[in-house]
């Protein structure tokens, strides 16, 4: 059988987990965030799968399977926490601000700085 | 186990006077009173018998050995051993003890028990680090000293309290960090050579070292007993710690602080490092005479009373360090002698200052005078022990100088030239500080209350003590001797 | 697999197993706090207790998954006690805050179990899921006070960093396994410490910065200060302690049974990543007005020394790793209770400023709290100069000179601010007065209790740590031997 050589496999994780890594560096939505993370894990899942097939065992798509669960917990804790946020923090889900308006910062500079958001809420703003 | 007592005893008086202290505030001043007046007399009845030979050395030079197991997993053992040189010291304690106890009956009004939880354990510090013969132990006793230390400065001190506690911590906790680091050196060391692991001080002596090896552990245990002592670059805490801590603390700080620096030179380097000192004595003397007349120098210029016993301080503790490194027995003995009646005669100045600053509120020199006439009492002391710290002859400063500058100058002419410039210095700020502080006319001190019947008591002992060192040094030198003798014996030095 | 076999396995069991009964107890009990507190306060007393019997059957290996070792079981047994100390400085807190959740202590219990898995962990797979166990939990606990806003984005923050570090770990960790395959810790590691491939070393490198992110050492610090800050007090102890202690203890086990924390490329990345947390975390501190904030600089600091014993390896190293998170552990849960139990329900006791005056109101909290941070600080008397005087001695048989000096000069700086604190205790409370703290309330007792466990359990391994440390070095031996055996 004819397989794909496993190191086309591991470039294509490589490439996925930058990906997820430079989305997380430059996107400043909190959904975004979490979405990125999202596709670094699945990037080292995926790395998992490769290293599998290439020693033809089962254990890569187990750690896969555990990974996807893992990843859903997490995504469940931080959407919670997100719908938690929204209601404090303005702008913090992009639906919100799309509903309303101008939209708000939606970042986690918004999110990690209160006086950033009393600036903002001011209209003030900060260099 | 006799010599646990006088680590133990100050320790359970230190935490009963907390405790039974902090409801009325006498009880924590009898309390530790009690505690040093026991051990004195310890120290005494054990200096009599070891002078009438009824006590005889056990092992090598000691008079007394306790040993239990600790830390055996380390090679670790609660050692303590007791030879004329510690006895000397342990002596010294309990009496600067017992003053520094009278110095603060009336000074210290606040949180009373607590000072004198503090007190002891300094005290119980103090003893440890001259008894302890396992180095992790002298470690560990070397570091427990410090925290009280810093609390009977930082909480009972005068204005720039907290910052001179500060700096006094920080100067002493890195040369302790680097000698402990040094310890752990040498351990490994001897542990490489031997294959056994043990901090014990009598199984380390005389352990392989080469040459880099033997001087960085050397200078390791330098740095600590260096900035204890102090030596000249190192001394920048001095000053404030001595000038901002209460008369108390001054006491303990100048009377015995300063002195296991000193003693840990005597014990710790010389024997263990002979080859590394050796070839570090030159650069030691002369770190020595710079003390000696810097300290002089700057004792001069100072207008605070206070200030300016802190910088003889300085001046003295540099012939410490000179007859220490000239590995000869005059200089070593007129080290020890030095140390002894240093302790007692700044520990009584600063008692003397203390008290006065209590009736002044100033410790300015410029705001004395007088008082001579205005307080006879004051002047008669102050006199005695002016003299005493120009090192006239009938005290003991005179003695230990003398001998140290002897020492020295068999060691190395041009040192011991440059040193005695120091004595000079001694004789000139001495009488400068006598001359303002009591002399002339001041409205300031028209008023001045005379010393009390428990500052007298305090004072008078010590001087009784100076004038013994002086008149009869035989003793302390016979009981120092054999120990000195076994250090010497292990450099291989003229003796 | 024999019935000792499953005996060794009890420990974990009742953990989870008393987990799923609080989550019971909160579903059908009256007093759902209260009862929520009793059954894990009860789960987490047997499964300590159940150690004992586990004891004897140690070493074995469960599965694949597992390895119960005298190391694994001392490391649960220090997790499993830190929890019960924060659960008894939590009781007391949240009631305060009217907050009386007791979902608070399922959480804790599910992160303690994580700790659990993580320190017996044998492989790969059970490294992660012990791993999640604990993290998870961790957002929640610290956005616990939902009304604290700072709790909330902070728990985000910690998401989306646990994300990215677990990320991190797991690409490291495929790679390896891409490289070695063996998903076994042990196996990996040596397979890894042998091959000089840029995968393996990508893979290491990768995992390293996963795991640093975990135990918050320097450049992986930043997060650190705002999530010390802003999660109630119990949680934050959590997180220093247990949460730490178990990643510090894989760390161990990972790495140092084939030598690639002492020897060849990581242990100079370990030995710089110890030193530049050293520094960070002590430089920081200096400045730090916040208890709080001044206790995350100092862990950072503290899990620098922590470094220095691994990078040292051997068993002289384990041994002063194990011995050093216990001092470690001991010291900051009783600042961490001295916190909780001086926190009002307006304000945390955060600020330095809230502690002046605390000797006169609360002499023996003052007390106890000095002891903590002098131990912190290594003075002798207390834990902390024992874990130092073990590590200057790991570090220094390994002949880590450099690394040991900075140890000695870091630990001086630290003295600086701790004696600040210290300080603070004992002068009077400023006239300008913060005004929460006046009149100063009563401490709840069973933080009192905690507080005041902890701290004689400070003067005690103080003064009389022989038979601990030569305990100690007994399961430390343990690990290279199970290590070689694994084979």
């Amino acid at each position: 059988m004819a397989a794909v050589s496993f190191e086309y496999g591991l470039a294509l994780a490589a490439i996925l987990f930058i990906l997820g890594l430079v989305g997380l560096l430059t996107r400043r939505s909190l959904v975004f965030m979490l979405l990125c993370v999202e596709i670094m894990l699945n990037a080292a899942g995926f790395a998992f799968i490769v290293a599998g097939a290439r020693w033809g065992g089962a254990d890569g798509q187990v750690m896969f399977i555990f990974l996807l669960t893992m990843a859903a917990a997490e995504v469940a804790v931080g959407l919670a926490l997100i719908l938690v946020l929204s209601g404090r923090v303005p702008g913090a889900v992009p639906d919100e601000a799309a509903a309303g308006g101008e939209p708000a910062p939606v970042d986690m500079r918004s999110l990690l700085d209160t006086d950033y958001q009393k600036d903002a809420q001011a209209g003030r703003t900060r260099p | 186990m006799m010599l646990a007592l006088f680590i133990v005893l100050p320790l359970v008086c230190g935490f009963a006077a907390w405790i039974l202290g902090s409801r009325g505030s006498t009880a924590g001043r009898w309390i530790s009173l009690a505690g040093n007046a026991f051990n004195l007399v310890l120290a005494a009845w054990l200096w009599i018998a070891q002078a009438s030979g009824s006590l005889v050395p056990v092992e090598g030079t000691w008079l007394a050995l306790s040993s239990m197991p600790w830390i055996p997993a380390y090679g670790i053992s609660f050692t303590l051993g007791l030879d004329g040189l510690s006895l000397l010291f342990v002596a010294l304690t309990s009496l600067l003890g017992i003053a520094a106890v009278l110095a603060s009956w009336k000074g210290i009004q606040e949180k009373v028990a607590f000072f004198h939880f503090c007190l002891c354990l300094v005290l119980a510090g103090i003893n440890g680090v001259f008894l302890s013969i396992d180095l992790f132990l002298f470690a560990f006793m070397w570091e427990l000293m410090l925290i009280p230390m810093y609390f009977l400065i930082d909480i009972w001190g005068h204005e720039g309290r907290h910052r001179a506690a500060l700096k006094f911590f920080l100067f002493t906790q890195i040369g302790g960090l680097l000698m402990f680091v040094a310890i752990i050196g040498l351990y490994l060391a001897h542990a490489a050579a031997t294959g056994l692991r043990t901090f014990d001080y009598r199984l380390l002596l005389g352990t392989a070292l080469d040459p880099t090896r033997g001087m960085l552990l050397m200078l390791g245990f330098f740095a600590a007993f260096a900035v204890k002592l102090p030596a000249f670059p190192l001394h920048a805490w001095l000053p404030d710690a001595h000038t901002e801590a209460p008369t108390a603390g001054s006491v303990i700080l100048a009377g015995l602080l300063l002195k296991t620096g000193g003693y840990g030179l005597i014990r710790f380097v010389l024997p263990l490092f002979p080859e590394a000192s050796r070839s570090f004595a030159p650069i030691a003397m002369w770190i020595g005479v710079a003390g000696i007349i810097y300290g002089g120098f700057m004792a001069f210029s100072q207008t605070d009373m206070k200030r300016l016993v802190a910088y003889t301080s300085v001046s003295h503790l540099g012939f410490v360090l000179l007859g220490v490194f000239a590995f000869n027995v005059q200089a070593l003995n007129g080290a020890v002698i030095q140390m002894l009646s240093h302790g007692l005669s700044t520990g009584a100045l600063f008692i003397l200052v203390g008290s006065l600053q209590d009736r002044l509120h100033t410790r300015e020199l410029s705001r004395m005078g007088g008082l001579w006439s205005a307080a006879p009492k004051f002047g008669a002391f102050g006199l005695v022990l002016t003299l005493a710290l120009l090192g006239l002859p009938g005290f003991g400063n005179f003695i230990g100088e003398f001998l140290v500058l002897l020492g020295a100058y068999r060691a190395s002419v041009s040192v011991a030239v440059v040193a005695a410039i120091g004595l000079v210095f001694a004789m000139v700020y001495s009488l400068r500080m006598y001359q303002l502080a009591f002399h002339g006319e001041s409205s300031d001190t028209k008023e001045v209350r005379d010393l009390g019947a428990i500052e007298i008591a305090a004072l008078g002992a010590m001087i009784i003590a100076l004038f013994w060192l002086g008149i009869f040094p035989q003793g302390a030198m016979d009981a120092a001797s054999r120990a000195l003798g076994g250090i010497l014996g292990i450099l291989g030095g003229t003796a | 697999m024999s019935a000792s076999g499953y005996l060794g396995l009890l420990p974990l069991a009742i953990l989870a197993g008393s987990a799923i009964l609080v989550l019971f107890g909160l579903a059908f009990a009256r007093q759902r706090y209260e009862t929520a507190f009793a059954l894990s306060m009860a789960g987490l007393v047997a499964a300590l207790a159940s150690l004992f019997f586990a004891w004897t059957g140690a070493p074995q290996r469960f599965t694949a998954l597992l390895v119960l070792d005298h190391f694994a079981y001392l490391s649960m047994a220090l997790s499993i006690g830190a929890t019960i100390v924060v659960e008894f400085m939590s009781f007391a807190y949240f009631r305060a805050r009217r907050e009386e959740n007791g979902e608070f202590y399922f959480l804790l219990q599910l992160a303690c179990l994580g700790c659990a898995v993580l320190a017996s962990s044998s492989s790969f797979a059970s490294f992660f899921l012990g791993l999640e166990l604990l993290s998870t939990p961790l957002f929640t606990l610290i956005g616990y006070r939902r009304e604290r806003e700072a709790g909330l984005r902070s728990a985000f923050m910690y998401l989306i960093l646990a994300g990215v570090s677990s990320a991190f770990l797991l690409f490291g960790m495929a790679l390896v396994y891409l490289e070695t395959g063996s998903l076994d810790i042990t196996t990996a590691a040596r397979a890894a410490s042998g091959s000089a491939s840029f995968t393996v070393l990508a893979g290491l490198a990768l995992m390293t910065v996963g795991i640093g992110f975990k135990l918050a050492v320097a450049p992986f610090h930043v997060w650190t200060p705002d999530i010390y800050d802003a999660a109630p007090a119990p949680a934050t102890a959590f997180i220093a302690t247990a949460s730490k202690g178990a990643m510090a203890i894989l760390l161990v086990r990972f790495f140092a049974p084939a030598g690639i924390a002492g020897a060849g490329p990581f242990a100079w990345i370990f030995a710089a990543i110890a030193g530049i947390s050293m520094f960070t975390g002590n430089i920081l501190a200096l400045r730090e007005g916040n208890l709080k904030r001044l206790l995350a600089y100092s862990s950072i600091a503290h899990l620098g020394y922590i470094l220095v014993a691994f990078v040292a390896s051997g068993n002289q190293g384990s041994a002063a790793v194990s011995f050093y998170l216990v001092a470690y552990f001991v010291s900051n849960l009783a600042a961490f209770a001295a916190v909780a139990g001086l926190s009002t329900n307006e304000a945390e006791a955060d600020s330095i400023e809230h502690y002046r005056g605390l000797a006169k109101g609360h002499p023996w909290a003052a007390a106890a709290l000095t002891a903590s941070l002098l131990s912190l600080a290594g003075l002798p008397l207390t834990a902390g100069f024992m874990g130092k005087f073990v590590i200057f001695e790991a570090g220094a048989g390994a002949f880590l000179w450099v690394l040991v000096v900075i140890l000695a000069v870091n630990s001086t700086i630290s003295i600086f601010y701790y004696l600040r604190v210290v300080s603070a205790l004992y002068r009077p409370a400023s006239e300008a007065g913060t005004g929460s703290m006046s009149p100063r309330p009563a401490m709840p007792a069973l933080a009192a209790i905690a507080l005041a466990a902890m701290a004689i359990a400070i003067i005690v391994i103080g003064a009389m740590p022989g038979s601990l440390m030569a305990f100690i070095r007994e399961v430390a031996r343990d690990i290279a031997s199970n290590a070689a055996a694994a084979l």
